[in-house]
């Protein structure tokens, strides 16, 4: 009695699921809430973006879904149509969809000429000491080398230095370097790396990630002989240390290929990301998109 | 000689006790490691930023709100969400494999739920972010928001199942075959029996399975972290981004440090002094279940 009351009550339950997802699918609804993404609190790509945009130390919204990397940001706007996220503009990739903010378009010229407003710098956070090591003062020079500038924009980033000499390659160079910190610096570091390794046979750089938090702290503990942090430096974070910019990095404000918004403004990025916004927040997507 | 061959075999004895006197000091040294940088660095920091700081609402590591009383709450609710899923569905399947199971099916089904258990929980968030959330974002949500408490619970449920199974179907096997037979002699059906006697003769084994699943679900990180949001807010509804204490370590982990770093070592305190409560109430309930089997070893003779 007992159990065929239970299968039935399971059955029931599956067939609705079933009918339920037999109902779904169709356009893109304007009249759904807006699903906000964020990184954690020490990010660096937060820290910069809320700063650029005016938010400076503001809460995030009630409902924000936090996502502790740039990968699982990415992959979460790729399959959510209701989603808005805010993301290192080298990373994005084809499958999401990049807005312009107040009419400009993310690009590295328009960040070079300083017309996109939401960029920051990317760097490297180390001990002044450390130098002295000539393994680590190779891959410090390479870094600002032209073959680095190429790399930094082959990777869709913004070199700031305009004129870079080539690199001397040092024939008894050997060693290993570590680099730590912001995973929006990573994959441009895996490449600096690598390509590094290739001029440089007998010198290993281990890059890894863990956020611009572990790069301030590893750099400020010895830990890493490099932290990469994607903020301007905060001295705060890392007294010790010191930094050098190397490339600059455009933050670029993304939504899933389905939306149909191509533009956004500072005032509505604004209601979006602020939590104490009030009145003025935004939260369905027919506030942003008119038919 | 032979003293000489006396000697070195004593002296081999020595040295091997020592050695494995070191090794079993080794786990309890660090546990005492784990209890003593917790609190020492943890409780102090609570007297310090008060009370009413630390159980309040609002963590906002910028303007030095360090409120974790929301991340407790949404461990609570998750734990007990997740443990209602679990325990329901695992302690049916339990009693299915216990009797009413084709005989030829039992080890495989055994083996299959076992083997839940050996999946590394960074795959199980994986499944829940892929299938679960996007699911319940489009089919089920009035919100559209597919992350939060019913997403996390239906992961961790699925992540506690095998422990739920086996351990209960271990206390299902210690009831005395005597009880069912007695039972279907006074004229029960074969469900009445175990449902009516061998369940509740069984209930202190299966109320261990119980803690024990209450244990792993509250101290769940990765899967947790990957489907319920983490935005650090009161818990109103099923489907709302909410944070969990593990959530709230993890996450700050790498990136926060001064004061920010230490309140996660205080919300260690907080998730540690569960944990405690649980294992504490699972060892009571294993000397109760001790205590029965002796009980009724007695009256069977």
């Amino acid at each position: 009695m007992k159990i065929s009351r239970i299968v039935t009550v399971m059955v029931l339950g599956l067939s609705l699921m079933l009918g339920l997802v037999a109902c779904g699918g169709g356009g893109f609804d304007t009249s759904r809430n807006i699903t906000v993404l964020a990184r954690e609190d020490g990010s660096g790509t937060k820290s910069a973006f809320m700063d650029i945009i005016g938010l400076k130390d503001k809460p995030d919204p009630a409902g924000v879904i936090i996502q502790p990397s740039t990968a699982a940001i990415n992959a979460e706007v790729r399959n959510n149509t209701t989603a808005i996220a805010y993301e290192s503009l080298g990373f994005v990739a084809d499958d999401v969809k990049k807005l312009s903010v107040d009419g400009v378009e993310p690009t590295v010229d328009n960040i070079n000429s300083g017309s996109y407003q939401i960029a920051r710098p990317l760097a490297v956070v180390y001990h002044e000491s450390s130098l002295s090591d000539e393994v680590v003062k190779a891959f410090f020079d390479f870094m600002q080398s032209s073959e680095a500038q190429a790399i930094i924009n082959e990777e869709g980033f913004v070199p700031v230095l305009s004129s870079a000499s080539a690199y001397t390659v040092n024939g008894a160079l050997s060693g290993t370097i570590d680099v730590s910190g912001s995973t929006s610096v990573q994959p441009l570091m895996i490449e600096l790396a690598a390509a590094f390794e290739h001029l440089q046979p007998n010198v290993s750089v281990n890059v890894s990630g863990g956020g611009s938090g572990t790069g301030y702290n590893n750099a400020e503990e010895g830990v890493s002989d490099f932290g990469m942090v994607s903020e301007v430096f905060n001295s705060e974070r890392a007294p010790s240390c010191t930094f050098t910019n190397i490339a600059r990095d455009g933050i670029a404000v993304i939504v899933h290929k389905d939306n149909p918004l191509t533009s956004i403004t500072m005032e509505q990025l604004r209601g979006i990301f602020d939590g104490e916004a009030g009145a003025a927040a935004i939260t369905t997507w027919s506030s942003l998109i008119t038919n | 000689m032979m003293i000489k061959a006396y000697r070195f075999i004593k002296a081999r004895d020595y040295l091997m006790r020592a050695v494995f006197m070191l090794c079993a000091a080794f786990s309890i040294l660090a546990l005492a490691c784990i209890c003593v940088f917790l609190f020492v660095s943890g409780i102090p920091f609570i007297g310090r930023i008060g009370f009413s700081n630390f159980f309040g609402t609002t963590w906002h590591v910028d303007s030095q709100a360090y409120g974790i009383l929301s991340m407790i709450v949404t461990s609570l609710y998750l734990t007990a969400l997740a443990t209602f899923i679990g325990v329901t569905t695992g302690l049916l399947t339990a009693i299915c494999l216990f009797r009413f199971c084709p005989k030829r099916l039992i080890p495989s089904i055994r083996q299959m739920v076992n083997l839940l258990a050996g999946i590394p929980s960074v795959i199980y968030g994986l499944f829940g972010l892929i299938i679960i959330v996007p699911f319940l974002r489009d089919y089920v949500s009035p919100n559209s928001i597919g992350f939060g408490l019913l997403a996390a619970s239906l992961v961790v449920s699925i992540m506690i199942l095998p422990t739920i199974v086996s351990v209960s179907l271990d206390a299902l096997n210690a009831v005395p075959r005597s009880y069912y037979e007695g039972s279907l002699a006074l004229g029960a059906t074969s469900e009445q029996s175990v449902f009516k006697v061998v369940v509740p003769a069984a209930r202190s084994g299966i109320l261990a399975a119980v803690v024990l699943a209450i244990g792993r679900a509250i101290g769940e990180t990765m899967a947790v972290i990957m489907v319920i949001g983490n935005s650090p807010v009161m818990p109103h509804g099923l489907f709302q981004s909410v944070r969990t204490m593990t959530a709230n370590i993890a996450l700050g982990a790498k990136e926060l440090g001064g004061d920010a770093a230490t309140a996660l070592v205080s919300t260690g305190v907080v998730l540690f002094i569960f944990t405690l409560l649980l294992n504490i109430s699972f060892n009571l309930l294993r000397g109760g279940e001790k205590r029965e089997k002796k009980r009724t070893q007695k009256t069977d003779t």
